[in-house]
C-alpha cells in the first residue's frame, strides 16, 4: 500500500509541477532558513566542554588596589602570577590552571624565514580540564611544570608546516631562544567558543603553540591579550625586563580556572579562597571586602554574552519563518487537493475509505516534507558557508560553523513535521468531505 | 419597436482542429413585449443564440441591435453595462453566487449598477417580496430548496428591471410543481411588459409563450412545419400575424 | 464599494481567510521586528571614526632579529622607517603611533582632576608623534599638536615631569564640562602622573572597551621588542595597491622583522563583521519571508479564483465589467490583508516585547510598524493582482454552461 500511495504521490506531483515546485520550494526555504540559524545559535551556545562545563570554575578574586573608584569594587576578570601560583598550589580542584596568551618568534630548522606565531601558556592540567584533543603524544607532566622542562605541544597545523604532518614528538622546535621539545601534537582542533580565553576573543581559534606557564621568565614571554595594573612602577623598576616584572608585580594577567566535581569541593575551595585572601591581607593586599567568585562555564558565557543576543533573536526568528512557511504550505496542499476532488470522488465510490485516503494524501505531503527538507538542509550548508566567510576558518581548516548529525536529524523531524502539520488539515478536508459533492461537482 | 434584432449572425466555435457552427447565418426579431420560447434537439445552439443575444459571447458575422442600439461590436465595457441595465438572466443551474446570502445575491447587479444604498435595499426587498420569499432574506443559496434558488436568481432579475430576460432551462432542475411555479412568475413578469426569451425542453411550457422558435443545427427552423403539437389559440394568432406581418 | 457583501462572504471562508490573516500577521510580526533590529544594527555601522578611514594603512613592524634588541637601534630604526615611508610615491603622511583605529586593542587609562576626589574617567590612551594629526585626518580644533622635542624625549620622561597631552573633545568636556579645557591639568587615578591638555580634537570615535569617545594622546615613542613598532600610513589615492610596496620599503630597511599590513577599511569591515553579518541575515530572512507569503497569497488567491470561474462568469453575466472583477479580488484580498496587518501590529508588539525582555534589542518604533504594515499591504495587493487579472479572463459565457 506504501508504494501505491508513493506512486499516487508522484503522478500528483508530475500533474502539478508548477504548484509542487512551490510547495517544494516554501519548505526548503523554511528548513533551510530555520536550520541556519538555528544551527549559528546550537554551535555558539553549545556546552564548550561537553560534559565538564558544571565542574570547571573561574577563579575571580578582587586584588585591586585600595582607591576610592567604584570600578575597582568588582573584582578583576584576570590574576597576578604570585596569587596564581599561591592557588596553584591548593589539591582541592581535581586540575587547576593558570593561563594566557602570548606571541612569539618560530625559527625553523631548515633557516627559511621565521614566522610568528600565537602561543599558549599553561600548566599540565590545562590539557584534560578542556578535553584537548591529541594525535601524537600527549600533554607534558606535573614535574616537566615545577621544574620548567623546556617542552612544548603543537597543533595539527604547525605540525603540518612544520614537519610534513609527521610524528614530530621528541623532534625539537625553536621558539624565541628556547630550543623546546615537542611532546604532543593536537588533532585539529576547532572548539566554537574557546573557553580558556572567553575574556579574550572568545571565538577566535586556539593558539598553535602551548608551552609550560614556569616558561613566562626564561623566555621572557609577555601577555598579549589584555592585562591590567593599578600600580604605578616605583621608580626605575620599569627599566627591569617586562617578564620579570610581570612575576613580582601586582600585574594582572593569568586566567584561572578550576575543576570542581562537586558541591563539596566548590565549598571547600571558596573556603581556601577566602582563607587565602584573608591571609593575604595581613600582608596589605587585598584592600577590598572579601569579594571572590567562583563562576562556572556557562554563567560566564551569559555574564559575557559569548552568544550574540541577535543570534538568540535569529534563532527565533527563523523558527516563526517554519511557521510561516508552514501555513503557506497548508494553504497551497488545500489547494491542490481540493483541486482534484472530483478524483478523489470517483475513488470513494470505487470503495476507498475515508481513512485510506487521507493516508494518500499524508503520504504526499511527507514526500514532499522530505524533499522539500533535504533540499533546505543543501541550503542551510550555502547559509552556514556564508557566515563561515564571515567568521572565518580554523587553523586546521576546519569550519566554524558546521552541520552536525544532530543538527541534520533535527532538520529531518523539522520537514517531517512541516509536512505533517501543513498536510494533516488538508488531507482531513478532503477526506472528510461527503463523495457525492465531489462527483457532482464535476 | 423590435426589442431584438439579429441580421445573418454567425458563430463559429474552433476547438483544435474542429470547428463548430453554432449559429448560422441566424436572423430572428424580437418585439418588445413579447414571450419567446425556444426548443430545439441538444447542441442544437439554443444556449449559444442566449449567449449572442445575451452579450455574453462574441459572433463572428453578422449585425444585432438591441432596443435599438447596435451592440456587434462593443467593448468589455459597454457590453457589461447593457448586460447590466437591459439583460436579467435566468440560468437552469440558478447560478446563485453560494458565498452570499439572498439579500446580497439580488444586490449583485445592483451594486454594478452604482444605486445608492437606499434605492438598492428598496428594490431587493420589493424583488423579493414579489417572488415571495421575504422570510429567507438571510439564507444562504445551501438553505434553499431548487425552486427557491431559482425564485430568488429571478428576483435577482427582477430587482435590475431588465428590458429583457434570458432564461436557458430556467425549470430544467426543478420538479414540475416548482417548474409551473416559476414559469407563473416569468408569466406575470412579461405581462409588465418585459420581453422574454426562454430556452426550454419542456413543450407544454413552450407553449404557453406567444411564439415558438424551434432552432436545428444552429439555424432557425420554419415553425409551423415542423410543430409536432397544436398550438393553442394566442399562438395561433402571433404566428399568423408574424406570418402576415 | 462592496464592502459589505465580500466581508460576509469572507466570513464563510474560513479556512483560507484564517490561513492568510495568520500568514500575513506572522510575517509582519517578524519584518517589523527584523527591521528594528536592521535599523539599530545600522545606526551602529554608520558612526564614523573621524578619521580618514579610506586612505590609512596600519602597519605593525615585529622584529625577530636578536641585533635589534637594543633600544637605540629601534629609535633609529623608527626614523629611518618613517622617512622611507614618506618617500613612497602616493604616501601623503606617516605616524609612528601606538593608536589602532577599528583595531579594538589599545590600553585604556583612569584619569582625574588632580586634587579631587571625582571618579576617575576611564580613557583609551596612545602615544603618537606629532604626525599623527595629519595622519588620521583629525585637525586640533583647541590648541596644539606635539612638538618635536616633545616626542624626541616622551618615552624618556621621567614620572615627575608633567607631560602634554591632547585629548578628545568628549574628555575634555567630561572633566572640564565648563570649556577652556586647554593648559589645565589631568593626574593618572592615583596621581603618581600629572599631564596638561595641549590640544584638543575633535569628532574621535574608535570603539575599543566603553570608552569610545575618550582619548588621550602622549607624545612618545613606542617602540619595543617585544610589541615592535607601529605606523600609520595616510595615502593619496586607494590605499591597497601600496601595500607591497610599503612592505618592501621597509624589509629593505630592515629585514629581520615581520611586517604587518592592513588597510583601516579592512580592519573596519572586520570590526563590523558580525553586525554586518547580523544585518545580511536580517535582510535574507526578511526577503526570503515576504517571498514565502507572496508566494502563499498568489497560491491561495489563484486557487480561490480557479474555484470561482463560474461565479465570476455569473458576475460577468450581472454586468460586471473586467475592471469590476480584478477589483473585487483585490478588494477581498485587501480586507483580508488588512485583518493580517491589524493583528499583525498587535503581533509585532508582542513578539518586540519578547525579544527585548529575553535576548537584547531596542523597542518597536511606530514608523518601523507603519513601514512593515506598508509593505505587507503592498505586497498582499502585488500577490493578488496576477490572480485577480486571470480572474478577470475567465468568459462570461461560462455561467450558462451546465452542469
Ligand atoms: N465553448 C464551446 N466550445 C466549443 N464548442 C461549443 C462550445 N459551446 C458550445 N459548443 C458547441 O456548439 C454547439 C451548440 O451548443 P449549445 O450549447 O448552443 O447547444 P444547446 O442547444 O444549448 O444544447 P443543450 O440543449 O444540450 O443545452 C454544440 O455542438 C456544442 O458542442
Ligand atoms: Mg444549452
Amino acid at each position: 500500500m506504501l508504494t501505491y500511495n508513493l506512486r499516487l504521490a508522484w503522478k500528483s506531483v508530475r500533474r502539478y509541477p508548477v504548484l509542487s515546485a512551490l510547495i517544494l520550494l516554501g519548505i526548503a526555504l523554511g528548513v533551510g532558513v530555520s536550520t541556519t540559524f538555528i544551527t549559528a545559535y546550537h554551535v555558539l551556545a553549545r556546552d564548550p566542554v561537553p560534559g565538564k562545563s558544571e565542574s570547571l570554575y573561574y577563579v575571580r578574586m578582587n586584588s585591586w588596589g585600595a582607591a576610592d573608584d567604584p570600578f575597582l569594587q568588582t573584582p578583576p576578570p584576570i590574576v597576578t602570577w604570585r596569587d596564581a601560583q599561591e592557588l596553584l598550589k591548593s589539591r582541592i580542584p581535581v586540575h587547576s590552571t593558570a593561563t594566557f596568551a602570548s606571541r612569539g618568534t618560530v625559527f625553523p630548522a631548515d633557516g627559511a624565514r621565521p614566522l610568528r606565531q600565537s602561543l599558549r601558556l599553561a600548566t599540565a592540567d590545562f590539557f584534560p580540564m578542556f578535553a584537548v584533543p591529541f594525535r601524537y603524544g600527549g600533554p607534558w607532566s606535573r614535574e616537566a611544570d615545577a621544574k620548567p622542562e623546556t617542552v612544548a605541544v603543537i597543533d595539527s597545523a604547525l605540525n603540518d608546516r612544520l614537519f610534513g604532518g609527521a610524528d614530530s614528538v621528541g623532534r625539537t622546535i625553536r621558539v624565541e631562544k628556547a630550543e623546546l621539545r615537542i611532546v604532543g601534537v593536537l588533532a585539529p582542533w576547532r572548539p566554537r567558543v574557546r573557553a580558556f580565553g572567553l575574556f579574550g576573543s572568545p571565538l577566535q581559534a586556539p593558539e598553535s603553540i602551548f608551552l609550560p606557564l614556569a616558561l613566562t621568565g626564561p623566555m621572557a614571554l609577555q601577555p598579549n591579550e589584555g592585562q591590567m595594573n593599578w600600580r604605578t612602577p616605583a621608580p626605575g623598576e620599569d627599566k627591569l625586563p617586562y617578564a620579570s616584572r610581570l612575576m613580582v608585580n601586582e600585574i594582572l594577567f593569568l586566567g584561572f580556572w578550576a575543576e570542581l566535581p562537586n558541591p563539596e569541593s566548590v565549598k571547600a575551595y571558596k573556603s581556601f579562597l577566602d582563607a587565602y585572601v584573608t591571609e593575604q591581607k595581613k600582608h596589605g593586599r587585598f584592600p577590598h571586602p572579601l569579594n571572590n567568585r567562583l563562576t562556572s562555564i556557562l554563567d560566564l558565557m551569559a555574564e559575557l554574552k559569548v552568544v550574540p543576543p541577535q543570534t538568540k533573536a535569529l534563532a527565533a526568528i527563523s523558527l516563526l519563518f517554519l511557521v510561516v512557511a508552514a501555513l503557506n504550505l497548508i494553504g497551497l496542499f488545500l489547494g491542490k487537493f481540493l483541486a482534484r476532488a472530483s478524483t478523489v470522488g470517483v475513488r470513494r465510490a470505487l470503495g476507498a475509505s475515508r481513512w485510506t485516503i487521507f493516508v494518500q494524501h499524508l503520504v504526499e505531503c511527507e514526500l514532499m516534507g522530505l524533499a522539500g527538507g533535504a533540499l533546505g538542509v543543501l541550503l542551510s550548508l550555502a547559509g552556514l558557508a556564508v557566515l563561515n566567510r564571515v567568521y572565518g576558518d580554523g587553523p586546521a581548516g576546519v569550519a566554524f560553523f558546521q552541520l552536525d548529525v544532530p543538527m541534520v536529524l533535527a532538520a529531518v523531524i523539522l520537514s517531517l513535521l512541516a509536512g505533517a502539520i501543513a498536510g494533516l488539515y488538508p488531507a482531513w478536508r478532503i477526506c472528510a468531505i461527503p463523495p457525492a459533492r465531489h462527483l457532482k461537482s464535476q | 419597436m423590435p426589442m431584438l434584432k439579429l441580421d445573418n449572425v454567425s458563430k463559429i466555435y474552433r476547438t483544435g482542429l474542429v470547428e463548430t457552427r453554432a449559429l448560422r447565418d441566424f436572423s430572428l426579431t424580437v418585439d418588445e413585449g413579447e414571450f419567446v420560447t425556444i426548443t430545439g434537439p441538444s447542441g442544437s445552439g439554443k444556449t449559444t443564440f442566449l449567449n449572442v443575444s445575451g452579450l455574453l459571447d462574441a459572433f463572428e458575422q453578422g449585425k444585432y441591435w438591441l432596443d435599438g442600439m447596435d451592440v456587434s461590436r462593443l467593448s468589455d465595457r459597454e457590453m457589461s453595462r447593457v448586460r447590466n441595465e437591459k439583460i436579467g438572466f435566468i440560468f437552469q443551474g440558478f447560478n446563485l453566487l453560494p458565498d452570499l446570502d439572498v439579500f446580497d445575491n439580488v444586490d449583485v447587479p445592483l451594486r454594478y449598477r452604482r444605486l445608492p444604498a437606499k434605492e438598492r435595499k428598496a428594490r431587493i426587498e420589493k424583488a423579493i417580496a414579489m417572488v415571495g420569499l421575504s422570510s429567507r432574506l438571510r439564507h444562504l443559496p445551501s438553505q434553499l430548496s431548487g425552486g427557491q434558488q431559482q425564485r430568488v436568481a429571478i428576483a435577482r432579475v427582477l430587482a435590475g428591471d431588465p428590458k429583457l430576460i434570458l432564461a436557458d432551462e430556467p425549470t430544467g432542475n426543478l420538479d414540475s410543481a416548482m417548474a409551473r411555479e416559476i414559469m407563473e412568475i416569468l408569466e406575470q413578469v412579461n405581462e409588465a411588459r418585459t420581453t422574454i426569451i426562454m430556452v426550454t425542453h419542456n413543450p407544454e411550457h413552450a407553449a404557453r409563450a406567444h411564439r415558438q422558435l424551434h432552432i436545428a443545427d444552429g439555424r432557425l427552423v420554419d415553425f409551423e412545419r415542423i410543430t409536432p403539437f397544436p398550438l393553442n389559440r394566442v399562438e395561433r394568432e402571433i404566428s399568423s400575424r408574424q406570418v402576415a406581418g | 464599494m462592496e464592502f459589505g457583501p465580500i466581508f460576509r462572504s469572507l466570513l464563510r471562508s474560513r479556512a483560507r481567510v484564517i490561513l492568510i490573516v495568520a500568514e500575513v500577521a506572522l510575517t509582519l510580526a517578524i519584518v517589523a521586528n527584523c527591521l528594528s533590529l536592521i535599523l539599530d544594527t545600522r545606526a551602529q555601522l554608520a558612526k564614523p571614526s573621524g578619521f580618514d578611514d579610506e586612505h590609512l594603512i596600519a602597519i605593525q613592524a615585529t622584529p625577530f632579529d636578536d641585533r635589534l634588541r637594543d633600544p637605540k637601534i629601534l629609535d633609529q630604526l623608527v626614523e629611518q622607517d618613517r622617512r622611507t615611508l614618506r618617500a613612497v610615491a602616493g604616501v601623503r603622511a606617516v605616524s609612528h603611533t601606538s593608536l589602532r583605529p577599528w583595531e579594538r586593542s589599545g590600553s585604556i587609562t583612569a584619569v582625574r582632576l588632580p586634587g579631587t576626589r571625582n571618579e576617575p574617567a576611564r580613557t583609551q590612551s596612545a602615544e603618537a608623534d606629532p604626525g599623527l594629526f595629519d595622519t588620521l585626518g583629525l585637525p586640533i580644533v583647541q590648541g596644539r599638536g606635539f612638538t618635536q622635542a616633545e616626542y624626541d624625549q616622551g618615552g624618556d620622561a621621567p614620572l615627575s615631569e608633567v607631560q602634554p597631552v591632547v585629548v578628545s573633545r568628549a574628555l575634555a568636556d567630561h572633566l572640564y564640562p565648563g570649556g577652556g579645557a586647554v593648559g589645565k591639568p589631568i593626574a593618572d587615578a592615583d596621581e603618581s602622573q600629572r599631564f596638561t591638555i595641549v590640544g584638543i580634537v575633535d569628532h574621535f570615535y574608535n570603539p575599543f572597551g566603553e570608552t569610545s569617545e575618550k582619548i588621550m594622546l602622549l607624545p612618545a615613542r613606542s617602540a619595543s621588542f617585544d610589541y615592535g613598532s607601529r605606523y600609520l600610513v595616510r595615502t593619496q589615492g586607494n590605499p591597497a595597491p601600496l601595500m607591497p610596496q610599503l612592505e618592501k620599503a621597509l624589509l629593505g630597511v630592515e629585514k629581520g622583522r615581520f611586517i604587518k599590513l592592513r588597510t583601516t577599511v579592512e580592519n573596519r569591515d572586520e570590526y563590523h563583521g558580525r553586525d554586518r553579518l547580523l544585518v545580511g541575515s536580517l535582510n535574507a530572512v526578511m526577503a526570503l519571508l515576504v517571498l514565502v507569503t507572496a508566494l502563499g497569497i498568489v497560491g491561495l488567491t489563484s486557487f480561490s479564483v480557479a474555484e470561482r470561474q463560474r461565479q465570476i462568469g455569473t458576475r460577468r453575466a450581472l454586468g460586471a465589467d473586467r475592471l469590476a472583477i480584478v477589483r473585487h479580488f483585490l478588494l477581498e484580498n485587501w480586507m483580508v490583508t488588512s485583518f493580517g496587518v491589524v493583528l499583525g501590529v498587535l503581533l509585532a508588539y508582542g513578539l518586540n516585547f519578547g525579544i527585548v525582555t529575553w535576548v537584547a534589542g531596542a523597542r518597536l518604533s511606530a514608523a518601523t510598524v507603519a513601514a512593515g504594515a506598508l509593505a505587507l499591504w503592498t505586497i498582499g495587493l502585488g500577490a493578488a493582482l496576477g490572480p485577480a487579472l486571470r480572474g478577470a479572463r475567465v468568459q462570461p459565457a461560462i455561467a450558462t454552461r451546465n452542469v
